[in-house]
């Protein structure tokens, strides 16, 4: 099928083209001959083995999110596969890059359902990613599809289930937080212009206004946008106390650098990110970032010994590697996504049909996760998680509040 | 006040950039009549440059320094190995501009792995300017922009190279005829040209961040200011740029003004303000295709 790549191939191939990316470093890879990876398990399985196909953002903008859900879910592969596979079947990985492009996505995850015939399908970060991959996958590939990134809610889609979390898991415990413990009052909205923000902030405004705050202003700016002076300098005179941010890279680097030398934060401003978290350096300088409020399914920094193993075994397998094992890059959500399909199998008894995949994975738990367990909510296709509020302090992440099995009040 | 401290800070920050980008287009396309379509892979492998000296553990400064000398060696042999043999004819040599262009940027995404990086500014956060708190960076940005200009400015006025360069941009045939060789001069003009797209790139990656296609956003506007400014002068795709650099975030700027009782704002969204530069600017060039200077050269 294919040619067998060492490590360290040289000339300009494939393969260094995602040298960078530092995510093929496992041994093991095939290319297959219209691109893409497969990942074969390490050792032989007498049965055949379930294929698993990964789609996501391994180049462009938001490559450091796509590489750490990558390597999470081989991290989860190999750890499913080395204590035996799903009911003695393996786990085989087939990757293809979706370039943080809708457009070459496209054409990339048809291979996945045409070339490969996988069984299922995880990845897409942008809300745009998965609007764009999600009619090729459940529609016209009729093939079951887990989408891992928190997002904006309404997605409703049969045999699509989000892993992530919603803006009422994310907002109903965050936007309290800022009101009312730290007194904001005065917010604003600077935003890249397309769906997941939208829908964010209409959510976000309504808890706002509820609790008696003023939103100042609600903005969308192309999301390669490299000049917000004045954007910024509206935060300044018009008195904003919090500014809800939802632009993302490859603006997201000129906005947080505009407002950070602007002295925002340095004169008691909140800048809020629900996306941010330990993985946000690659995105932002570490300065940047400092004092930054999120709210999400896990950090590094939650007590949790489930957590903590898995970053030690995460750290064995990808040593020094600078994608880390985050919430905000979707990687938990994608680590999750896993361990419910392998749950829900486990359930059909190895029947991998899209159906009866996705009628027991409606209603399963988990609990071997980071973060804490967590459990599809019936009906829904969203799932139940403990969330976390925190502040970015040095590098990492001070847990501030926490609620348990927050409901993700979605397509209920 | 401090707006408009922060508005003309801004805008002359901008601006400041284009005007880099700007000007080694300018030069190339006055001199040698060639609309270089690879200019913003030379702003490209600027920035690149500083990744590379980052990645070796050198400071960011060193790799601004080499920036332009080392995106000069690349242009000088990029025109004696292709340009040089197609000043006959411009369009063709467009063309080839534009095919090594792509070469370098997809190959600079091959070498960056198709990723995106951020690179710190050698001087970080912000200094008090009139009380307000602009950009450390941006300033001092600003302040080379202009320092380069009058070095620039006095370069092609007050020494006996520069005469050759104004010279041959005049009337080629004459300067040949004098014994001035304008193979080389050609030859000088492209590195000098490439030189300031390394500067600018080098410059200004740490406001953006690195990526391939880092060049191809800057270079249309980069036409523009050349169109609006007019072609052999050395002041008016200064100005051009100038212009077209402070709509950018004058735009933005003006949504926050009220006039006649209105909020700009409600009517124009971000999203418009960046279209409406092109619309403005093509306005202008159809009222005087020759630019804004067409007479007066050095």
């Amino acid at each position: 099928m294919a040619n067998k790549h060492s490590n360290g191939g040289g000339g300009i191939s494939r393969r260094s083209l995602l040298r960078g990316a530092g995510a093929l470093t496992a041994a093991g890879w095939v290319a297959g001959f219209s691109g893409g990876w497969i990942l074969r398990p390490s050792r032989a399985f007498g049965a055949a083995p379930i294929k698993f196909g990964v789609a996501t953002d391994i180049t462009g903008a938001i490559a450091p999110s796509g590489n750490s859900n990558w390597q999470v879910i081989q991290l989860a592969a190999k750890k499913i596969n080395d204590a035996g596979g799903i009911g003695g079947r393996p786990i085989e990985l087939y990757l293809e890059d979706t370039a943080s492009d809708p457009k070459v996505a496209v054409g990339n995850v048809l291979k996945l359902i045409q070339q490969h015939k996988v069984d299922v399908v995880v990845g897409g970060i942008t809300s745009a990613m998965r609007e764009a991959i999600k009619n090729p996958i459940v529609r016209r590939g009729k093939t079951l599809y887990l989408y891992p990134q928190l997002y904006e809610g309404q997605e409703c889609t049969e045999h699509l289930y989000c892993t992530g979390p919603t803006p009422a898991q994310q907002c109903d415990e965050l936007i309290p937080y800022l009101m009312n413990t730290l007194g904001k009052k005065r917010f604003a909205m600077p935003s890249a212009n397309y769906r997941w923000p939208q829908l964010l902030n209409k959510y976000a405004r309504a808890l706002i206004e509820k609790n008696g705050g003023e939103v100042v202003f609600e903005e969308y700016y192309p999301l390669d946008q490299l000049e917000y002076s004045a954007t910024v300098a509206k935060i300044k005179s018009e008195g904003v106390d919090c500014v809800f941010n939802t632009v993302i890279p490859p603006g997201l680097q000129a906005f947080t650098k505009q407002l950070y030398e602007s002295g925002f934060q340095k004169d008691g401003g909140a800048h809020t990110c629900v996306y941010f978290d330990e993985n946000s350096v690659n995105y932002v300088p570490e300065r940047e970032l400092e004092g930054v409020f999120t709210c999400l399914d896990y950090f590094h920094t939650v007590d949790d010994p489930v957590g903590a193993q898995l970053q030690k075994e995460y750290a064995e397998m990808f040593p020094g590697t600078k994608y880390l094992f985050t919430a905000g890059s979707a990687a938990t959500g994608a680590y999750r996504a896993v361990k419910f399909y392998e749950a829900a199998v486990k359930k059909t008894g190895g029947d991998l049909s899209r159906e009866a995949v996705s009628a027991a994975i409606d209603d399963v738990a988990i609990t071997d996760v980071p973060g804490g367990d967590s459990r599809m909510v019936p009906g829904t296709g969203h799932c139940a998680l403990n969330m976390y509020v925190a502040q970015a302090k040095g590098g990492s992440y001070e847990i501030l509040s926490s609620a348990n099995m927050v409901a993700p009040q979605e397509c209920g | 006040m401090d707006v408009a401290v922060k508005l003309i800070f801004d805008v002359l920050a901008f601006s400041s950039i284009m005007v880099l980008v700007v000007l080694g287009l300018a030069v190339i396309a006055s001199m040698m009549g060639i609309f270089n379509l690879g200019h913003g892979e030379f702003v490209l492998l600027g920035a690149y440059t500083v990744y590379i000296f980052r990645e070796m553990g050198l400071p960011e400064w060193t790799g601004m320094l080499a920036a332009p000398f080392l995106v000069a060696i690349a242009g000088l042999v990029i025109e004696i190995a292709f340009i040089r043999r197609l000043y006959a004819s411009p369009v063709i040599a467009m063309l080839a501009t534009f095919a090594i262009g792509l070469i370098i940027r997809e190959l600079i995404r091959v070498l960056i792995g198709g990723q995106y990086y951020a690179i710190d500014e050698p001087v970080p956060g912000s200094v008090s300017l009139l009380g307000v708190d602009v950009s450390a960076w941006r300033a001092i940005i600003i302040f080379l922009t202009g320092a380069l200009m009058v070095a620039c400015f006095l370069f092609l006025t007050r020494t006996s190279f520069g005469l050759q360069i104004r010279g041959a941009l005049e009337n080629p045939g004459l300067a040949r005829a004098s014994g001035v060789s304008t193979t080389r001069l050609y030859a000088f003009t492209f590195a000098f040209g490439a030189a300031l797209a390394g500067l600018a790139g080098a410059l200004m990656v740490p406001l953006f961040s690195l990526s391939a296609d880092l060049g191809v956003r800057f270079l249309v506007q980069a036409f523009l200011s050349v169109m609006l400014g007019g072609v052999g002068t050395f002041e008016g795709p200064i100005l051009g740029s100038a212009v077209i650099g402070a709509m950018v975030p004058g735009f933005q700027w003006l949504r926050e003004i009220p006039l006649f009782g209105i909020m700009v704002g409600d009517l124009i969204q971000p999203i418009v303000a960046e279209v409406l530069v092109f619309i403005v600017a093509l306005v202008i060039v159809k009222f005087r295709p020759d630019g804004f200077i067409t007479k007066g050269r050095i």
